[in-house]
């Protein structure tokens, strides 16, 4: 009796396990299927061979590698590999600078004390609570007045903007940098260490995470942003990033027949991303942890 | 010197040449002898602007072929050209952004000029280039780029949409009216787009703005005759020959078949075109069907011009360039590189050209079923208002019930500046 109302109980237990995991999963696959529903969508119309930026089908009727060809071939109109060299340059040299002036300002203001710690700190937030964009003119006109906006200069123009401001965002890589015991700063001033070695040879190996982190977001931002690139181009076609690309071919002149390669132009830009993401998503979650546990 | 040249706005040719005979003194007494030619001639640089279509090795590089052609008929000056990418539209707001670092000379759409002439970039034209300009050109097109009596462009085409259609399916009879062309095949018109769907208020005697350019009179979409054509707009929405075209949709309908008949503009011509081939018919608007009279449909028209940047340094060069792009041999051109539709009053004699069911239609869509899209700074608020009437037809909240109601809504959102 006792040993049947056991197995009863187990058995419902499973039952009820089971039962919860077949909810959950549903609810899963839903969300996925929603999340990735536009991904794989505009995959499928990278590779559509029907022309047009309007199909009555939700899968194509053909399928094509030409929109690809396309991109890096017909660059007489829009010079595809052009503005993704572009991106790309501007992006890694941005990504570099601002990587290290984010992370130079978080150690200074997680390790060093002076003066001005406090005020620049509130400076920070407090700027960083306006959008970026809200600058933006005032920036073009400073950087016609240095001569940056014209020829290759754009291209350190807009290095510059996506760098310049790198220095407020600290907050979470100096948190970080907080929990990283002061005493191994002053083991490592006591045996003779200057602050930059500290900072290059004990601060930032104990960091890995937070500084992939930074590297990450500081490489994104200027690979994907079309605002100040479009104020920065105006009409210097040869500069032109993927952003403002991939957004002219869908004006009305363009559109009909560039649609599935502006697709094909999306689907190659987020490559990169994904890829980075992929060799660094340990990194990516660590970086909010902390840095030397138990 | 270079304060001299670009303050006066109105340049009549005396003055062109007064001031460049001037520069050319300034040059020979070495104020400017850090830039002297080296072709004997006076040293220019001029940056243009265009689209990028035509400058595009595929299209014919029509803007470097004129360019290099204008330097050749100007041996006495050493052109320097810089070319740039801005459209026609976003002129607008790239020249508005910072005049002084813009082109010399760009191309325009005139429903951006008074963004043009408030940012002061403008150079208006005067003396003998405003009478070449008036002897080649149609009123209407002048009248398209005049404010205050002043004209501050050279016309290269008119802007404005058409009718296409299959021609196995309607004939030559059925595209005058919308009614006998529902009755025969499926029409796709762009019924969520404020660009088009005033076409249809403007049949019934809706004005904007007097005629297009009296500011204080506001949009008279209200009143009797506007909630007519909301009543009709909303049978025409529910008959099953007639669908919506967005995003692209009507032009897709064209190509698997579905669609007959669709209302867009020259840009389409070259997909249509490969797909109907020799069917492919273009016409001027149908008119339509309300209350048992035939109503004619009338189309925003503008028109695409050539301007001259105010701070240019090279004010004469820059004007006679702009007239030389907007002259029928440059429109000659850009009709065989692009099919750009050409506007100049002689070309359009040209049996060949006249010839041309395109051309035709467009010239006779803006002679004929177009108004002059006012471009008086309150019609910004005229658009979103109409689109919206047009979502809300198509998404079932506007009625025959509330028809009347809601079109005053449209009307009161228009003549307001608040946002809506």
């Amino acid at each position: 009796m006792s040993s049947n109302t056991k197995a009863a109980k187990q058995l419902s237990a499973k039952r009820i396990r089971t039962r919860n995991n077949i909810i959950v999963y549903i609810v899963l696959s839903v969300l996925a299927f929603i999340w990735l529903f536009p991904v794989a969508w505009i995959v499928m119309t990278s590779f559509r061979g029907e022309k047009g930026s309007y199909i009555s089908t939700f899968f194509p009727k053909t399928y094509t590698l030409d929109n690809y060809i396309k991109l890096f071939t017909d660059t007489s109109l829009l010079n595809f590999p052009q503005m993704f060299l572009n991106t790309l340059f501007v992006a890694i040299c941005s990504c570099i600078l601002s990587s290290f002036f984010l992370l130079s300002a978080a150690y200074c203001l997680s390790r060093l004390r002076f003066k001005l710690r406090r005020p620049y700190m509130n400076m920070a937030m407090i700027l960083g609570l306006f959008p970026g964009f809200m600058s933006m003119v005032a920036v073009y006109f400073i950087l016609k007045a240095v001569g940056l906006t014209e020829g290759n200069g754009v291209r350190l123009a807009l290095i510059l903007c996506y760098s310049g401001g790198a220095a407020l965002g600290f907050q979470i890589t100096k948190g970080f940098f907080d929990t990283i015991p002061m005493a191994l700063d002053e083991a490592a001033l006591l045996d003779g260490c200057t602050r930059w070695q500290i900072f290059t040879k004990i601060t930032l190996p104990l960091s890995k995470p937070i500084v992939i982190y930074t590297i990450l977001t500081s490489f994104m931002g200027p690979w994907v942003d079309f605002v100040f690139a479009k104020v920065i181009c105006r009409a210097n076609a040869d500069q032109y990033t993927v952003a403002i690309g991939l957004w002219k071919m869908l004006e009305k002149e363009y559109i009909d027949s560039w649609y599935t390669s502006f697709a094909a132009g999306a689907v190659l830009i987020s490559i990169p991303i994904a890829l980075l993401f992929l060799k660094l998503q340990k990194y990516y979650v660590n970086g909010m942890a902390g840095a030397v546990k138990g | 010197m270079r304060k001299k040249l670009s303050a006066p706005r109105v340049l009549s040719r005396r003055e062109f040449i007064r001031l460049s005979a001037a520069a050319t003194a300034a040059a020979a007494g070495g104020a400017l002898s850090g830039c002297s030619g080296s072709g004997g001639g006076e040293n220019v640089r001029l940056m243009v602007w265009s689209p990028s279509l035509d400058q595009a090795k595929d299209s014919g590089e029509w803007l470097q072929t004129c360019c290099n052609r204008f330097a050749e008929l100007h041996p006495e000056w050493d052109i320097t050209f810089v070319y740039g990418v801005v459209d026609e539209t976003a002129a607008g707001t790239t020249v508005s952004q910072d005049t002084e670092a813009s082109a010399d000379v760009f191309m325009f759409t005139n429903d951006v000029l008074n963004n043009l002439i408030d940012a002061g970039a403008m150079a208006k034209f005067g003396g003998i280039y405003a009478d070449e300009i008036k002897a080649t050109n149609s009123e209407a097109l002048l009248a398209s780029l005049t404010v205050d009596d002043y004209i501050y462009g050279v016309p290269f085409t008119t802007n404005t949409w058409f009718m296409y259609y299959d021609k196995r399916v309607f004939t030559e009879e059925d595209v005058k009216s919308l009614d006998a062309m529902l009755a025969k095949g499926v029409v796709s018109f762009p019924f969520t787009n404020s660009w088009y769907l005033p076409a249809f208020y403007f049949g019934n005697g809706c004005t904007l703005f007097g005629d297009g350019t009296q500011e204080e009179l506001g949009a008279d979409f209200g009143g009797e005759n506007a909630v007519e054509v909301t009543n009709y707009l909303i049978d025409l929405y529910q008959n099953p020959n007639f669908i919506v075209d967005a995003d692209g949709s009507g032009l897709a309908g064209m190509r698997d078949g579905s669609v007959k008949a669709i209302f867009t503009g020259s840009w389409d011509a070259a997909a249509l075109k490969e797909i109907l081939g020799d069917n492919m018919g273009v016409a001027a608007l149908p008119t339509y069907n309300l209350n048992g009279e035939e109503k004619q449909m009338y189309a925003y028209a503008g028109s695409k011009a050539i301007g001259v940047n105010v701070h240019s340094k090279y004010m004469v060069q820059a004007i006679q360039l702009a007239i030389y792009l907007g002259g029928a041999e440059a429109q000659q051109l850009h009709y065989d590189l692009r099919t750009v539709i050409p506007c100049n009053t002689e070309l359009l004699a040209d049996p060949a050209i006249a010839n041309d069911e395109l051309v035709a239609a467009q010239n006779e869509t803006f002679d004929r079923t177009s108004i002059l899209q006012p471009f008086v700074a309150s019609m910004t608020n005229c658009w979103t208002p109409v689109e919206n009437l047009g979502k809300g037809i198509r998404s079932g909240t506007i009625t025959h019930e509330n028809a009347a109601e809601q079109t005053k809504a449209m009307n009161d959102a228009m003549n307001s500046d608040g946002i809506s």
